[in-house]
C-alpha cells in the first residue's frame, strides 16, 4: 500500500496546476546543479570517429618481456637499454614525429631517484627523442607505471600538451628493496607510520589472517595464474605487445657472453600445481599462508604507452586502442596494503559513472595471491573476467613497469574481444598503504 | 474507426515498425497506482469498419507503463513494468514461454522503453529510480546505467539518426541528451519549471526536440494548447513540422511547430487522461492513441477517431 501512495504522489505531481509554482520549487527532487555542456550529436553526422575530440587516446602500448630478476633473460642488460627499446617502438610502431612528444613520464621504484632520472633521459636519447623532448620519473610504489600514463593523460587533458608517453622501467636485478636508513622514533607513537615499515609479504599474511584467505585459496589463484599465463604465451597472446629486445647473456658457470634476443616472459611455470605448492615452506612467518610460489616474482622488464588527443590520432589517422576514461588513487591501513584494489577500483569506476558491472575486463596486480584473492571476493568479481591472461605471480612484478605492462595487455585482450568487451579496469595494491585503479574504453566501440 | 477496450487503464501504444496494421498497448489495472498489468498486441483489420483483433495478451503481477517494439525481430515486445523489470515477450512462442526475459535492475517503476532503430542491438528503458539503462537482447544484464537525474525518468528516446545517441527527460526539470560513449550526458538542458514528462526528437532535423511537461508547454516553441499536463509528445515520422501530443486534459492534439497558430487539430475522443499516443510509420497519418477510459483508437488523421 505503500507503493500505491508514493504512485498516486508520482502521478498526481503531474496534475499541478500552473499557479503553485512556488510552492513546486521548494519540493526536494528538483534538480539545482544544471549545467549546459557541448552536444556531440552532430559529430557523427560528419563521418568522424565516434567520441569526443578532446578524449585521451592509447593508439600504442608496447612492453618488454619480462624476465626473472637476477637470473633470467634481463640479468645482464642494462637498465635503460630496457626502456630505450620500448620509447622506440612507440614511436617507429606509429610512425610518430618523436620531437611532437610533450613529455616522457617514467614509473621506477627501487633505482635512488636522481640516478633513474638520468638514466632514463639518456634511455630516451637512445631511443632518438631529440633533447627537445623532456622527461621526468614518477613513483607510487607498484602503481608507478599506470601513475605514468594517468599523469600523461591528466597532462593531456588540461591542455599542457597533446602527444605524451607513459612508460615503466624496473631492474630488479640491479635494485633492491631496502630497508629505511633512518627510521624516525616517532613511529613508536603513530601506528600506522611504523606499518608502512612492514616488509610487504607480512601484509600479504595479516590479509591472509584478517580476511580469511586461505592457504588453499591462495595456491590455487597461483596455479591458475600460471595456466592462464602459459596458455596465452602458446596462444601467441603476448606477440602483439611485446617487443623482442636485443641484448647479451653471460653464462654465470662459464663467464661467456654471448648476444640474445628476449621476446618471451621466462617466469611463467607451464607445471605448476597444487601438490608442489603445498610443499613451499611459508617465506615471511612462521604458520604463514604466504611463499613464493603464491607471491609474484621480482623482475626486470619495461614498457611504454603512447597517448595523444583524439583529435591528433584522427589527423594522423591512427587507430585507437583504448580511451582513458578515468584514475584513482585511495588510501589505506598500511598493515593490509594489499586490500587497496578493493578500494581503488569503485572509485575509478564510479568516477566514470559506472557500475562495476558495466566492467568487462579487470587486471589486477596479484602482488600476493592473498589480496588478490581478497579483493575478487570482496568486490564480487567473476574470475573469468579478471586476468585472464595470467598476472604478476606466473609473469612476474616489475614494480614500476606493472601498471603501463597491464595496459598493453588489458587494451590489447580488449581488442581482440571486440564488441563483448567494452570496458576495462586496471588496479593494483601499493606499499604504505594505498590502492590505484584506472578505466578504459575499448577503442572502437 | 477501429476502436479496442482493453480491461485496464491504457499506459502506451506503439504502431509494430515491421506490420502496418499490428499495435501493442500497455495497459495498467487501477490507473497504474496498484494491481496487475497486461500488454495486448493487436492486428487491425483491412476493413476499418470491421473490429481490432487481439492477437496476443500477457498478464503481468504490476502495471505495464510503456511498450517497445524490437527493431530487428518483428515478434519481439519490450514491456516496461511497474515493479522495475523490463520484460521480452516474443508473439512468436506461446504465452507459457513468455516473457521470454525479464530484467529485474531498476529499482522503482519502469517508465518508458525504447529500442535502438538505427543500430537495432539495443535499447533503452529509465525509471523511477532515476536512472535510464542500456540493454541488449543478449546480455542478462545491463550494459550500463545512466544516473545523472535527480527524479523520475520519464522517457529515454533514441535519435533517430545517430546510433549512440538518445535524449531522456525527467520530473526533475531537465532534458538530457547523452552519448552512450562518454562517461556523462552531454547537454543538460532545463526547458521547464515544473517535471518533463515526454520527449522526441525531430525525424528530419537533428537539431529539433520536443518536449512535454507538467507545465502544459513546449518550450523550442511554446506550443500552447493542452489544459493539463501535457503526457507524450511524437514527430510524425513523415512530416518534418508535425507532431502529435496527448494529455491529462484528455485530448490528443496535433501540431505543426512552424505556423504562428500552431495547433492543427485537436481530437477529444477520449473520456478520461488521454496517456499514449503513436503515429504510424508505415502508413502516412495513421494514429492510435489510449488512455485511462480503458480505450485504444486508431485513425487516420484528419478523421473524427470515434465515426463508425
Amino acid at each position: 500500500m505503500d507503493k500505491a501512495i508514493q504512485r498516486q504522489r508520482v502521478l498526481l505531481d503531474h496534475l499541478q496546476p500552473i499557479s503553485s509554482s512556488s510552492n513546486f520549487s521548494s519540493q526536494t527532487h528538483q534538480s539545482t546543479d544544471l549545467s549546459a555542456s557541448l552536444c556531440f550529436a552532430k559529430n557523427s553526422s560528419h563521418g568522424q570517429i565516434g567520441g569526443s575530440d578532446d578524449d585521451v587516446v592509447i593508439v600504442a602500448a608496447y612492453r618488454t618481456a619480462i624476465c626473472k630478476a637476477k637470473r633470467g633473460g634481463f640479468k645482464d642488460t642494462l637498465p635503460d637499454d630496457l626502456l630505450a627499446t620500448v620509447l622506440k617502438a612507440v614511436i617507429e610502431k606509429t610512425n610518430v614525429n618523436p620531437a611532437e612528444v610533450g613529455d616522457i613520464v617514467v614509473g621506477t621504484v627501487l633505482a635512488p631517484g636522481s640516478d633513474r632520472g638520468i638514466e632514463c633521459r639518456m634511455a630516451a636519447f637512445y631511443a632518438g627523442f631529440p633533447e627537445t623532448v623532456p622527461l621526468r620519473t614518477v613513483n607510487r610504489q607498484c602503481s608507478s607505471g599506470l601513475q605514468a600514463v594517468s599523469d600523461v593523460a591528466a597532462y593531456i587533458k588540461a591542455g599542457f600538451y597533446e602527444i605524451g608517453i607513459g612508460a615503466g622501467l624496473e631492474s630488479m636485478t640491479v635494485d633492491r628493496v631496502n630497508r629505511l636508513r633512518n627510521i624516525n622514533p616517532k613511529v613508536e607513537t603513530f601506528a600506522e607510520a611504523r606499518d608502512c615499515l612492514l616488509p610487504m609479504g607480512i601484509t600479504s599474511e595479516n590479509v591472509a589472517q584478517r580476511y580469511g584467505v586461505t592457504r588453499l585459496e591462495q595456491d590455487q589463484a597461483a596455479v591458475e595464474s600460471h595456466q592462464r599465463a602459459a596458455a596465452a604465451t602458446a596462444a601467441g597472446k603476448f606477440k602483439e605487445e611485446i617487443i623482442p629486445v636485443s641484448t647479451k647473456f653471460v653464462d654465470p658457470k662459464t663467464g661467456v657472453e654471448k648476444k640474445i634476443v628476449v621476446s618471451v616472459d621466462d617466469g611463467i611455470r607451464p607445471n605448476t600445481n597444487l601438490v608442489d605448492l603445498a610443499k613451499l615452506k611459508p617465506a615471511f612467518q612462521k604458520d604463514g599462508t604466504t611463499t613464493a610460489g603464491n607471491a609474484s616474482q621480482i623482475s626486470d622488464g619495461a614498457a611504454a604507452v603512447l597517448l595523444m588527443k583524439r583529435r591528433v590520432a584522427v589527423q594522423k589517422g591512427l587507430p585507437i586502442l583504448g580511451i582513458f576514461r578515468s584514475f584513482a588513487a585511495v588510501g589505506v591501513d598500511p598493515a593490509v596494503m594489499g586490500v587497496g584494489p578493493a578500494v581503488a577500483i569503485p572509485a575509478a569506476v564510479k568516477s566514470v559513472g559506472l557500475e562495476l558491472g558495466n566492467i568487462d575486463l579487470f587486471e589486477i596486480n596479484e602482488a600476493f595471491a592473498s589480496q588478490y584473492v581478497y579483493c575478487l571476493k570482496k568486490l564480487g568479481l567473476d574470475p573469468r573476467k579478471v586476468n585472464v591472461n595470467g598476472g604478476a605471480i606466473a609473469l612476474g612484478h616489475p614494480l614500476g613497469v606493472t601498471g603501463a605492462r597491464c595496459v598493453a595487455t588489458l587494451l590489447n585482450e580488449m581488442k581482440r574481444r571486440g564488441k563483448d568487451c567494452r570496458y576495462g579496469v586496471i588496479s593494483m595494491c601499493i606499499g604504505s598503504g594505498m590502492g590505484a585503479a584506472a578505466v578504459f574504453e575499448r577503442g572502437d566501440f | 474507426m477501429p476502436v479496442f477496450k482493453t480491461p485496464f487503464n491504457g499506459y502506451s501504444v506503439k504502431f509494430s515498425p515491421f506490420y502496418e496494421n499490428r499495435l501493442a498497448v500497455a495497459t495498467a489495472q487501477n490507473f497504474g497506482i496498484l494491481g496487475n498489468g497486461r500488454l495486448h498486441v493487436l492486428d487491425l483489420s483491412a476493413d476499418p469498419s470491421l473490429p481490432i483483433g487481439e492477437l496476443a495478451a500477457y498478464d503481468t503481477a504490476d502495471g505495464i507503463y510503456d511498450v517497445s517494439w524490437s527493431e530487428s525481430h518483428d515478434s519481439i515486445v519490450i514491456a516496461a513494468v511497474a515493479d522495475g523489470s523490463v520484460k521480452l515477450y516474443d508473439l512468436a512462442l506461446p504465452p507459457t514461454s513468455n516473457p521470454i526475459r525479464s530484467f529485474q535492475e531498476h529499482t522503482r517503476e519502469v517508465h518508458s522503453a525504447d529500442y535502438n532503430p538505427v543500430r537495432r542491438d539495443s535499447f533503452l528503458s529509465s525509471s523511477w529510480d532515476d536512472t535510464v539503462k542500456l540493454w541488449t537482447l543478449d546480455r542478462p544484464t545491463s550494459v550500463r546505467t545512466f544516473k545523472e537525474h535527480a527524479y523520475c525518468v520519464y522517457s529515454a528516446v533514441w535519435n533517430p539518426r545517430h546510433a549512440d545517441v538518445f535524449a531522456s527527460a525527467s520530473g526533475d526539470c531537465t532534458l538530457r541528451v547523452w552519448d552512450v560513449r562518454e562517461p556523462g550526458s552531454t547537454m543538460i538542458l532545463p526547458g521547464h519549471e515544473f517535471e518533463i514528462l515526454a520527449c522526441d526528437w525531430n525525424k528530419y532535423d537533428e537539431c529539433v526536440i520536443a518536449t512535454a511537461s507538467v507545465d502544459k508547454r513546449f518550450p523550442l516553441v511554446c506550443l500552447n494548447g493542452h489544459g493539463y499536463a501535457v503526457r507524450k509528445v511524437k514527430f510524425s515520422p513523415h512530416v518534418r513540422n508535425l507532431m502529435v501530443s496527448c494529455s491529462y486534459d484528455m485530448t490528443v492534439c496535433v501540431w505543426d511547430f512552424m505556423v504562428e497558430d500552431a495547433l492543427v487539430s485537436r481530437y477529444d475522443h477520449h473520456t478520461e487522461f488521454a496517456v499514449g499516443v503513436d503515429m504510424s510509420v508505415l502508413v502516412e497519418g495513421l494514429m492510435a492513441s489510449t488512455g485511462w477510459d480503458e480505450l485504444v483508437y486508431v485513425w487516420q488523421h484528419g478523421t473524427d477517431p470515434r465515426a463508425p
